[in-house]
């Protein structure tokens, strides 16, 4: 392996170099850092948040953004915990949580088609979304905390043992595959690149497009479920500042923000980087504040390494053009 | 001094390979007002972007009143006394006209002094004799009205020379009226006027001289009053064509598409026509005409307001890109770069997009079946690229567009629109894409073919429609072909 190897190893996964000094600092120091347990359990812990971050990887790769995916993390918890308190069957309780994650995304598809909008009127669109929806959460329990009167039975085993594990993984591993290997996910690339190239080459923007908020609000609902079954209550205010956490899983991940390249597999990685980071530094007795600066620093590091990159890159096609 | 307010000398612009300007001398006189004239892509653009600043030219020298000039950017040009009213006007519509005038340099010290820019602003318009309230947002005001407000900013900064791109185009037939005197008060004042337009009666009613050029080169130059319509025109095109396009050899069959009466908003007036099989449709027309407008019509990016489509003779309803392709339509758009290739992906993946249930088995899409599609094209269409995995960034112009013909022939449709398809490649890759045309349409695929470069269009269609202002203008056929009959056609 030359030289120019290990640079471009680095340069590409630079973040993941960090955390892996990281990790064996941490597994140096505490010998309960790296076993089997912990580790299981850190995973136990970004299950919710990665599952949510799985819809956020499409979302982005087709070229827009959801910011409203918290507020339906509550929402759907709300809605589900309520059914059940109500009587209603288990498993079409779970049914109208996800469905009212759906109707969000559809709600927020459909608006951003209308105005054929683009990563920007998204943000704004979503952010909107975002607040109507966590205002409505807050509705039916009058903004309180309400206990679940749950039995053991499907929704009960969503939340237990590794269950949210097998669902967050198996999900990543469907959606990478559809991503990668099929038509659908070859289209949201190229709408996700440019938009314009997409609808001149006779494909169906509008519906994929609908078709990505549609699946990130179907995920946020599923995030909410499995929460609410973890806890075995509803907090409508569970998912308040949720969405940062999720964008910076699938920004830690490698995901570009411009759109067109990413991997739900990378999102995986991301997701559990910020979870095993969280545990390092808890582990290591940082408190909770200084926490969330590395974890801002860690987003930015990751946006900072990507851009450079792009022009490193731009720079080597300049150098490359041999056969203009 | 020199009696010229501005020389050019031998003024040479290249681009990667393509020479803009090839060698042009200018020489304007003071308080003259002198006409620019060529076809599109002449070199009309490319020269004013040397002179505004824009460009820097590969070689050659500018003077201005006999003193050497040296431009940094447009601003710069600016400054020094040359200012550009472009067809687009630099106007903010929300800020008055007395900001617009000064933007960037507002009067006063520390603060803004409104009273000052706002009594210098109808100081300026008051010059022109116009009474305007320049406390009004531009965005209130007509279009006469604002190019005239570019003209007062283009006053305030004391400019010399004032470059005029098409400056009648959106006016009416009042305005323009309204306007030439105007022009005539600059004159007056020993401001020259570099005046492009594509019509000629407006040249012979107020410019002085007219220079003409083609190819990059001025081919002629002449005070307006030695010369007459004709010879311009003949200037503009006159050109030898020999061996530049492969014969015709196909005879056109049945009929396959039929537009009847189509209408869009404002671009589109009651257009009809029809393309038979193997045959080659020109459309030629100035730009702006409504060419590309059509083409998204019929191609369903765009969908129609008024009138119908019959494909063999069965009427379909075409209201999305996706329904153009069922119907067997596809399009080859102008701007390879945004709207035609995804730069950032490879040869394959923009081959296969157009048909991706091709290459599938079940619902995966198999490398090999991908690979074997891009290596078909790569070999048939001759694209040159180090590999089918290669990103198209590093593509040469012609080659890219050999990927973006490569995908619609995929596809296997039977009609192609090719909006301006040899744009800014070279000629060797050109005369590939003619032959490739013909070749097609020996298939028994048509063709409608849009483009800017009449000889190009005059040589490979079997027939030609002629647009203007949203409007079929005409439709030529065999000896009718040529550059007279449509300059004809578009020149008012």
């Amino acid at each position: 392996m030359n030289r120019k190897k290990v640079i471009d190893i680095m340069r590409n996964n630079g973040i993941l170099l960090v955390i892996l000094l990281l990790i064996i600092v941490t597994g140096i120091f505490e010998r309960n850092f790296l076993t089997f347990n912990n580790l299981l359990n850190v995973l136990r812990q970004v299950a919710v948040v990665g599952i949510v971050a799985c819809g956020m990887t499409y979302c982005i790769i087709g070229g827009a953004f959801d910011l409203s995916v918290g507020s339906v993390v509550s929402l759907a918890g709300v809605i589900t915990i309520l059914s059940i308190n109500n009587g209603t069957n288990e498993y079409l309780a779970v049914l109208y949580g996800l469905s009212a994650g759906v109707a969000v995304g559809i709600i927020n598809g459909v608006l951003i088609s209308l105005i054929n909008g683009r990563t920007g009127e998204a943000f704004i669109v979503t952010y909107g979304m975002q607040v109507v929806v966590a205002a409505i959460a807050l509705f039916p329990s009058r903004g309180l905390f309400i206990s679940g009167r749950i039995s053991p039975g499907f929704f009960k085993s969503m939340g237990e043992g590794v269950m949210p594990i097998v669902i967050f993984l198996g999900i990543a591993a469907f959606m990478e595959f559809v991503l990668v290997k099929t038509k659908y996910g070859r289209t949201m690339s190229f709408i996700g690149y440019n938009l314009d190239v997409a609808k001149m080459s006779g494909l169906n923007v509008k519906l994929n497009r609908i078709s990505y908020f549609a699946i990130s609000g179907l995920l946020a609902g599923l995030g909410g479920v499995v929460l609410c079954s973890r806890v075995t209550s509803s907090n409508p205010t569970a998912g308040l500042n949720f969405e940062m956490d999720v964008i910076a899983a699938v920004v830690v991940g490698g995901t570009q923000l411009s759109g067109g390249s990413g991997s739900v597999g990378r999102t995986v990685i991301g997701a559990v980087i910020i979870g095993i980071m969280g545990n390092a530094l808890n582990i290591l007795g940082i408190t909770a504040y200084h926490q969330q600066i590395v974890k801002g620093m860690l987003i930015l590091l990751a946006v900072g390494m990507d851009i450079l990159n792009k022009q490193i890159k731009l720079k080597e096609m300049a150098h490359d053009k041999v056969f203009a | 001094m020199s009696e010229y307010v501005l020389e050019m000398k031998e003024i040479t612009k290249i681009f990667p390979g393509v020479i803009a300007l090839d060698n042009v001398s200018l020489q304007v006189t003071k308080g003259a007002i002198h006409a620019l004239i060529g076809e599109n892509g002449a070199g009309k653009s490319t020269l004013m972007k040397v002179l505004n600043g824009v460009y820097t030219a590969t070689s050659g020298e500018l003077f201005l009143e006999g003193q050497p000039l040296i431009l940094h950017g447009v601003r710069d040009a600016q400054e020094k006394g040359i200012s550009t009213i472009f067809q687009e006007f630099n106007l903010i519509n929300t800020l008055s006209v007395a900001e617009n005038i000064f933007l960037g340099r507002y009067q006063g010290k520390k603060t803004i002094d409104w009273k000052k820019t706002n009594k210098d602003a109808h100081n300026l318009l008051s010059s022109l004799g116009l009474d305007f309230d320049v406390t009004k947002p531009v965005g209130r005001f007509s279009t006469a009205e604002r190019q005239l407000v570019e003209i007062a900013k283009a006053l305030s900064y004391q400019a010399k020379i004032i470059v005029m791109d098409e400056p009648t185009s959106s006016l009416t037939k009042k305005e323009i009226e309204l306007f030439f005197p105007i022009i005539q008060k600059l004159k007056d004042e020993g401001i020259t006027v570099i005046y492009i337009s594509h019509k000629l009666d407006e040249i012979f009613q107020i410019c002085d001289v007219v220079s003409v050029m083609r190819d990059g080169k001025l081919v002629g130059e002449s005070p307006v009053s030695e010369i007459n319509r004709e010879q311009v025109i003949e200037l503009m095109v006159g050109r030898t064509m020999e061996a530049e396009f492969p014969p015709r050899t196909v005879t056109p069959g049945e009929k396959v598409l039929e537009v009847k009466h189509l209408s869009r908003g404002t671009t589109l007036s009651d257009i009809s026509f029809d393309l038979h099989k193997g045959e080659i449709l020109g459309i030629a027309g100035l730009v702006g005409a409504g060419r590309t407008e059509l083409a998204e019509a019929i191609f369903g990016a765009d969908p129609l307001d008024k009138g119908s489509i019959e494909i063999y003779g069965k009427p379909v309803s075409i209201r999305s890109t996706k329904e153009g392709k069922r119907n067997s339509i596809g399009m080859v758009t102008e701007d390879r770069k945004a709207t035609g290739l995804v730069l950032d992906m490879s040869v394959t993946k923009n081959i296969t997009i157009t048909k991706l249930d091709a290459v599938k088995k079940g619902v995966v899409l198999r490398k090999q079946k991908e690979a074997a599609v891009a290596d078909e094209y790569v070999e048939k269409l001759n694209i040159k690229t180090p590999s089918i995995n290669q990103t198209l960034y590093n593509l040469s112009g012609g080659n890219q567009q050999k990927v973006v013909l490569s995908k619609w022939l995929f596809s296997n449709v039977e009609i192609l629109i090719l909006d301006e398809p040899t744009r800014g490649i070279d000629v060797g890759a050109k005369y590939e894409i003619y032959s490739l045309m013909n070749t097609l349409t020996e298939q028994g695929k048509s063709i409608i073919m849009i483009s800017s470069e009449l000889p190009e269009v005059l040589s490979m269609s079997d027939r030609l429609l002629v647009m203007h202002k949203g409007e079929i203008k005409g439709e030529l056929r065999d000896g009718q072909m040529t550059a007279d009959n449509v300059m004809q056609l578009v020149i008012e």
